[in-house]
């Protein structure tokens, strides 16, 4: 089941050092592409139906066509590398394994924007990651495919790794602006949308690393070779990553459109410890569960997962076994939504700092059903009124649990409430 | 989070060694905006010292340019900044969901046991300091744990051993 | 005049500008929306989602009044029961960790969550876990008290000192409910513009040390006004409350919006200078230093003023006016010299390129208007050559040390009509205590040429007439408010447009009226 298209060279000794990267094709597209004209690029990467990696999965190519032309402001590209959302670890392995395709994926994607500088947002937890794509950056400088003269091109492409500082909200598009830009990672309102005014009031596309490091394949194969792989709709290979309560835990590159669970056994070698199957979390911790029962229909692409009422997310998918206590679990999610909040809005601030007191309430014994209701009144009048959606991405997962395992909240409320037992 | 408000004084004015100072001078060319120096700058002290002084921030804000409330706001609002010194082992625990669900609360008991510091402290001796982190992006290899940077992946409490011997 | 659109709110078809946001163009009609964080001299800042509307079959439907422009045909819900709940939501966030302070709260009756949760919620709380606690009674310099707890964090006070004083003071420190406003160590609130932040937050966590638990502000009473602390002429709102057996006393100063000349803003030490109202008045007359009614001052001022050889009136900078063209008329009449000199009303270089003025007197272009001289030379010649001082609230000390000024007066006898007890009425042989500005209605022109009618604002127990009454009954042949009103047509004919208590009350800019006369 598994392919080998953006870990094509995953497996290969010394695949980071350009020497080596290059021997395999790095950097073999950049001719072909500085032939096109920069909207024919555009084209292409549209025409492929490449969707954005980062968890949100907008078509690229149509993302770049938002820029506005003739602005006489300089155009910016920045890189996603923030990888914070729980259960999402597949950027890393292309920064550390194969960096080289994404700087590569940075020049495509810079000639058909028509940018000349590039920022990288990494996460500053990613201490050896950052070490490994800045060698590769360096070493790319040293061999002129970034400075002046891009590959000898008449192109000039300058490339800066800008670290985070422990921020899971510096993952949402102008959250990361504003780190770059030297303030604290509190989203912006849109409209403007970065492509009109992004960094430093510019036009600025936003992209991750994977959707990144997925260009020079399209570009040396065609969009038919990259549809061929994945659905109609969602077409494509992806970075899964499995984790949680499986055999083989780990990052496995898939297409999209597999179906959920043969993947998980398949793949991942089912449930660990011969114990049984409670509940999915399918695309990051942002995602609500899926109950073992709806996973039967589930494949792995944003369709299926949409008509499921979850989502794709960034493909990180989490097992849970028979014995993990949802509510403990709520517990985990919400205290690290409440830590990531940037606090700049009312509802996300006060709202999610008050979701925790109150589950640490009914985990301490001495909830109620009024607390399990009011934790689920919370979800709604939290989600959507804010100013980005890191609260939804509390609201959405903790609602599931609490509508698919609410007997488990009930029970712990049961002691102190008499009226519980009439509850559902 | 916890409030992170009370800086810490050292009574004496801070600057940067010619190391970093090369560094800054370096990489305030990169961006169009002075203001954009301020996490980079902030990283460069926690290099240099192992944490970020009030002393520091005066300066940070004096030699970028802008206003020392400003550089306030960036120190606190990024949690991996130090704004006090930490021990000479840091150690991160990921507490997040897979490492959650895959056993990191028993590496959190093992050091409370073993060297006697919660999450948020620093040992006696000063050897060590604890800190409970959100995911680390390591998912796969949960539960991992980072110390003094670096990624220590498949976790238990044997490795963990083994792994504190061999700091000093 | 910007263009008129039409939109719809709760289905009713209204007329507003086009180019304001929804805020400012649905307020224009008298229909509010709740916000926080907005505020016209701040711009929109979107944290608050008090000012959430609906926007039917609107793409998304659900938007920030603050931050979208008006358009034509928009249908904005307010009414809409799904957008009371989001209010009724958005309040309750407000107010879960918000401490019950009202009590011991200065901003009580004039706080933006109590009138909202009036407005919007008055639901029991459902808070039931602890509240999250942080610094309260917090030094921030420059007699601004800050209080975290209360703090709904909306950025008012940090926008303004980025944007309006660019010294950046504060900022908003830490991330999730743990954010709170903060000065960096060591470095507190030091412009000269500081205690703006305490009418800017809509909520008690910034209060003035200097009005901290002074009164309760449902019993002070509201009158606009004049600051005239310097030649700005910033509008002003008077508090002042007359407590039961007490007199009339001012509370605070506040500014009041004048989008001509101070915008939302003022000084700091125009906002304490309410402070020279109340105290160092001049309550008594004075005849040879004992303490005597006014008519027999007046009295024995009539007679010094027959017997002799040659007066020189000099008055004060800070005369409306109507004040001015009163005594002016006077002067004419006893055929005394008139002097505005008032050189010390300078602070050299004080002034900034924002509100504050060099010159720390209210209406010397009305002096410059009225043709009255201001020379060093014109004045002391005229005090050598006179026998009698008449000095209109003049407060000489300000510009001569008293031991020149004991030189310069030294043969000539002094009346001096005053509000305020100093060196000069030490000094006089009749002092006559006069109304100060609050107590007074009057005109004054600002340092950008604007005038600007003011009214009476105090009531004193001692009801004390001002310089105009004073003058008259020193035998000034300018005696009614219609007489003076007609003498200053003639110098300012831009006010032959309007009736007397018809001045608009942003202020007349003498610059646009071609007919204005303003003499060098």
């Amino acid at each position: 089941m598994e392919v080998k298209i953006l870990s094509a060279k995953f497996d290969i000794k010394d695949a980071h050092k350009i020497k080596v990267a290059k021997e395999h094709g790095a950097y073999s597209t950049l001719d072909k592409v500085f032939a096109m004209k920069p909207e024919d690029v555009i084209e292409l990467v549209k025409n492929s139906g490449l969707r954005g990696r980062g968890g949100a999965g907008f078509p690229a190519g149509v993302k770049w066509g938002f820029l506005p032309k003739g602005t006489g402001k300089p155009v910016y590209l920045a890189v996603n590398s923030d990888e914070s959302e729980p259960a999402t670890f597949k950027d890393r392995y292309i920064l550390v394994k194969d960096p080289h395709s994404m700087i590569e994926g940075i020049i495509i994607c810079s000639y058909a924007i028509g940018s000349h500088d590039t920022y990288i947002y990494i996460r500053g937890e990613y201490t050896t990651q950052v070490k490994a794509l800045q060698a590769a950056i360096d070493e790319a400088y040293k061999e002129g495919y970034l400075g002046d003269k891009v590959a000898g091109h008449d192109f000039k492409l300058n490339v800066t790794v800008h670290r985070g500082a422990g921020a899971y909200v510096c993952g949402e598009e102008t959250a990361l602006l504003e780190s770059v830009e030297g303030r604290k990672g509190q989203p912006r309102s849109k409209p403007p949308f970065p492509a009109v005014a992004g960094l430093y009031g510019c036009p600025t596309i936003i992209n991750n690393v994977q959707t990144i490091a997925s260009l020079p394949f399209i570009i040396a194969n065609g969009a038919d070779a990259y549809k061929a792989y994945g659905t109609e709709k969602s077409p494509g290979t992806h970075l899964f990553g499995i984790s949680g309560h499986v055999e083989k835990p780990g990052m496995y590159e898939l297409p999209l459109g597999l179906p959920l669970l043969e993947v998980i056994d398949k793949v991942a070698g089912g449930v660990w410890k011969g114990r049984k199957l409670k509940g999915i979390i399918p695309g990051g911790s942002s995602t609500p569960v899926l109950l073992p029962e709806e996973a039967k229909t589930v494949t792995l692409d944003y369709e299926s997962m949409a008509e499921h009422k979850t989502m794709f997310g960034s493909g990180g998918i989490v097992v849970l076994d028979e014995t993990v206590d949802m509510v403990h679990l709520v517990k985990n999610l919400i205290d690290f939504y409440h830590h990531e909040s940037c606090g700049q809005c009312t509802p996300c601030r006060e709202g999610l700092g008050w979701m925790l007191k109150i589950i640490k309430k009914i985990l301490s014994g001495d909830g109620t059903m009024v607390d399990v209701d009011l934790l689920r009144e919370l979800c709604d009048n939290i989600e959507m009124k804010t100013v980005c959606v890191l609260s939804a991405a509390c609201t959405m997962p903790v609602r599931s649990y609490l509508d698919k395992f609410r007997h488990e909240f009930v029970a712990y409320v049961t002691k102190n409430d008499s009226s519980a037992a009439e509850a559902k | 989070m916890s409030d992170r408000s009370q800086l810490i004084s050292t009574g004496t004015p801070f600057q940067f060694d010619k190391e970093r100072d090369a560094e800054f001078e370096r990489l305030v060319k990169r961006y169009p905006t002075r203001e954009s120096m301020i996490l980079p700058a902030l990283w460069l002290t926690q290099e240099q010292e192992g944490w970020i002084s009030q002393e520091a921030m005066a300066y940070i804000a004096d030699r970028i340019g802008t206003y020392a409330s400003k550089v306030y706001e960036a120190a606190t609002f990024y949690t991996m900044y130090h704004l006090h010194p930490m021990g000479k082992n840091h150690i991160c625990v990921c507490r997040t969901l897979s490492c959650w669900l895959r056993g990191k609360q028993e590496i959190v008991d093992y050091l409370k046991d073993e060297i006697g510091i919660k999450p948020g402290q620093i040992s006696d001796d000063g050897k060590f300091s604890l800190e409970e982190v959100e995911c680390l992006g390591h998912c796969g290899t949960a539960p991992v744990v980072q110390v003094n940077g670096e990624f220590h992946e498949n976790m238990d409490v044997d490795k963990l051993k083994s792994l504190l011997a061999t700091l000093k | 005049m910007a263009d008129k659109i039409n939109l719809f709110v709760n289905g009713v078809e209204v007329e507003v500008e086009s180019g304001k946001n929804l805020i400012d163009a649905i307020g224009a009609v008298g229909i509010e929306i709740p916000h926080l964080c907005y505020h016209p001299a701040l711009g929109a800042d979107g944290n608050c989602r008090m000012c959430l509307v609906g926007i039917e079959d609107g793409r998304p439907p659900l938007v920030p009044a603050c931050k979208t422009p008006a358009q034509a045909g928009m249908k904005v819900l307010l009414d809409a029961a799904h957008i009371k709940k989001i209010q009724h939501d958005v309040l309750e966030f407000e107010l879960i960790n918000h401490p019950t302070d009202c009590p011991v709260c200065d901003q009580a009756g004039e706080c933006k969550l109590q009138d909202y949760y009036m407005s919007y919620d008055q639901v029991e709380s459902r808070m039931t876990v602890p509240q999250v606690t942080k610094g309260k009674k917090m030094d921030f310099g420059a007699g601004v008290v800050h209080d975290q707890e209360r703090c709904v964090v909306c950025g008012r006070c940090v926008r303004f000192c980025r944007e309006i004083t660019k010294t950046g003071e504060l900022g908003i420190i830490n991330r999730t409910d743990d954010t709170r406003v903060n000065i960096f160590p060591g470095r507190p609130l030091s412009n000269r513009y500081a205690l703006n932040v305490v009418d800017l937050c809509p909520v008690g966590a910034m209060t003035s040390k200097d009005f901290r638990f002074k009164q309760r502000v449902w019993f002070m009473k509201k009158a606009p006004g004049v600051c005239h602390g310097c030649s700005k002429g910033c509008n002003i709102t008077i508090d002042h409350n007359r407590e039961k057996y007490k007199d009339d006393v001012i509370y605070r100063f506040r500014p009041l919006l004048n989008e001509q000349v101070n915008g939302y803003f003022m000084c700091d030490e125009g906002r304490l200078s309410y402070k020279a109202e109340n105290d160092g008045r001049l309550s008594e007359a004075r005849l040879s230093k004992q303490i005597r009614s006014i008519d027999d001052v007046l009295a024995a001022c009539t007679k010094e003023i027959e017997r002799a050889e040659k007066i020189a009136i000099v008055l004060s900078p800070n005369c409306s006016l109507e004040q001015l063209v009163t005594v002016k008329a006077l002067a004419e009449k006893l055929g005394a010299s008139l002097s505005g000199y008032s050189d010390g009303y300078f602070k050299k270089g004080d002034g900034d390129d924002y509100l504050i003025q060099d010159d720390k007197s209210a209406n010397r272009a009305g002096l410059t208007l009225l043709g009255i001289d201001c020379s060093k030379d014109g004045f002391e010649k005229a005090v050598q050559e006179a026998s009698l001082i008449i000095n209109f609230n003049n407060d000489l000390t300000l510009s001569y040390q008293e031991s020149e000024l004991k030189k310069l007066c030294k043969e000539t006898k002094i009346i001096a009509i005053s509000s305020h007890d100093n060196l000069c009425t030490g000094m006089a042989d009749m002092a006559i205590p006069v109304a100060s500005y609050s107590e007074y209605a009057g005109s004054i022109i600002n340092c950008d040429n604007i005038l600007q009618r003011f009214v009476k604002a105090i009531t004193k127990n001692d009801n004390l007439a001002d310089i105009c009454e004073i003058a008259v009954r020193l035998g000034s042949p300018l005696q009614s408010d219609e007489e003076r009103f007609s003498e200053l047509k003639q110098f300012i004919s831009a006010l032959g447009e309007f009736q007397p208590d018809k001045i608009p009350a942003a202020g007349l800019n003498l610059n646009d009226s071609e007919a204005a006369n303003v003499t060098a």
